[in-house]
């Protein structure tokens, strides 16, 4: 195999990869880029010394965008792969049977999207809400499912506190899929 | 005495959140005052009040059984105010604007995290609408051996942790012990039902279409109305919520060894009550 044919196959190999993880970029990292692409372009009209670095500074502007689309994907990857170990060990429940002591049980529940933060951030919090109660559902990345208010969701995750070490308990979801 | 304890928690909270503007606000008063006057003092030292107004707050979020993180972290903007060197007049116009905000803040914190101090104090005794319901079935109780006062904590506190195998389990033991002893019928019953829905929960199954129930003449001792039999997956939840509840009563009431693991466990009843 020549060199040319190794790296084609990586480079179909990797675009099967992301278009199977469905990487997204967040609204706040692609402004970022917009905003240095825009400032760097202006700077380079005035400055001889910036024009002189264009050859560093447009690969350095790159990054702003391959960074957190890296960064996406491997936290896709990586719960892609958990969500399979979650659906086998999580147990359904009512939002109202879970309290502080079930933290780090796999949980699973069903319910409604009542409110949704942060999705812009691509990091987005979820109020499910089932006929018990309501509990928040925090996703570190972007879920598959487009999951908006209203929704009927299905989510897979573990229980934790809210901050980390204290607070009420919320859930860590791997998996939140529309019914 | 409980009540007495309470009540003085309560004021000492009470007082403690009329400090917070107070310091913040004294504090900027008092920068004011040596920078109008000229006062041979750094104007910066005042920032203590505002210092000692954000720890104050940050006790009192930390006291809550809802934590406000914003709340918790203002003693780190007063350090930084008090190293970042600025002149007269904008520290003392930060201190104003730290001491609104502090305000602000603690009517934020009364208004969504607050509980009264008789709930949060839930960690070293028993929670009022938890005592009230078992000062209401003292007949119940009183025939409950320590035994089984045993195996009800054991369910309990499986089942709050989400060891619903384990909880049912030690549910099934216990039904098939108190089916020979003189156990009040609806202990038998509470312990079939928590029983049955265990194992279900442990399957990830749905509720059955007929399923275990309290007879209609134990109603008047459960915490809450049975749901609708018309309803019957409001049925089939609130007859495993009262199920809960009465075998922490019994708990509670008859097997003192494990109070101190039921106290961990108020919080989930009381979620069940509400």
């Amino acid at each position: 195999m020549t060199i040319m044919d190794t790296l084609r196959t990586g480079y179909a190999t990797c675009r099967e990869h992301l278009r199977n993880t469905n990487v997204r970029v967040s609204v706040i990292a692609l402004a970022v880029f917009v905003f240095f692409t825009i400032l760097l372009f202006i700077a380079s009209l005035f400055s001889i010394e910036i024009r002189s670095q264009l050859l560093l500074l447009i690969p350095v502007l790159f990054m702003l965008l391959v960074i957190p689309v890296a960064l996406n994907y491997m936290s896709r990857r990586q719960y892609a792969d958990l969500a399979p170990v979650y659906k086998d060990e999580a147990k359904t429940v009512r939002v109202k049977l879970i309290s502080a002591n079930m933290m780090g049980k796999p949980v699973r529940i069903e319910g409604v999207v009542e409110r949704v933060y942060f999705q812009f951030l691509n990091r987005p919090q979820y109020l499910v809400a089932d006929r018990s109660g309501a509990i928040s559902v925090k996703m570190f990345t972007n879920p598959k499912d487009n999951v908006n208010l209203n929704d009927v969701v299905e989510v897979f995750g573990q229980v934790i506190p809210r901050y980390i070490v204290t607070g009420d308990p919320v859930i860590n979801c791997v998996s939140i899929r529309k019914m | 005495m409980p009540a007495d304890t309470t009540e003085k928690n309560e004021t000492m909270n009470r007082m403690l959140e009329y400090t917070v503007p107070l310091l913040g606000f004294g504090g900027a008063f008092l920068g004011l005052f040596i920078w109008m006057n000229a006062l041979p003092v750094d104007v910066r030292i005042t920032i203590l009040g505002g210092l000692l107004s954000s720890c104050a707050l940050a006790y009192l979020a930390w006291i809550q059984p809802r934590k406000d993180i914003v709340a918790l972290t203002t003693p780190l903007y007063s350090i930084i105010f008090l190293g970042f060197p600025l002149d007269d007049v904008a520290t003392i116009v930060l201190e104003f604007l730290y001491a609104v905000s502090l305000t602000i803040l603690v009517v934020r914190l009364k208004r969504r995290f607050g509980v009264s101090a008789s709930v949060s104090n839930t960690k070293n005794e028993l929670a009022e609408p938890i005592r009230n319901y078992i000062e209401k079935i003292p007949d119940v109780l009183r025939n409950v051996s320590e035994e089984s006062g045993h195996a009800a904590a054991t369910v309990v506190i499986r089942f709050s942790c989400g060891d619903f195998h384990d909880a049912a389990w030690a549910a099934d033991a216990e039904v098939a012990k108190l089916n020979d002893a003189r156990a009040p019928r609806v202990v038998r019953e509470a312990f079939a039902i928590v029983g049955e829905q265990a194992e279900c929960l442990d399957k990830s199954f749905p509720a059955p279409p007929r399923f275990a129930t309290f007879s209609s003449d134990a109603h008047h001792v459960l915490a809450k109305e049975p749901g609708s039999p018309g309803d019957t997956n409001d049925l089939y939840n609130s007859t495993l919520e009262n199920a809960l509840v009465l075998l922490f009563a019994c708990a509670w009431a008859v097997s003192e060894q494990n109070r101190t693991d039921l106290l961990g466990q108020q919080e989930f009843v009381l979620q069940l009550l509400s």
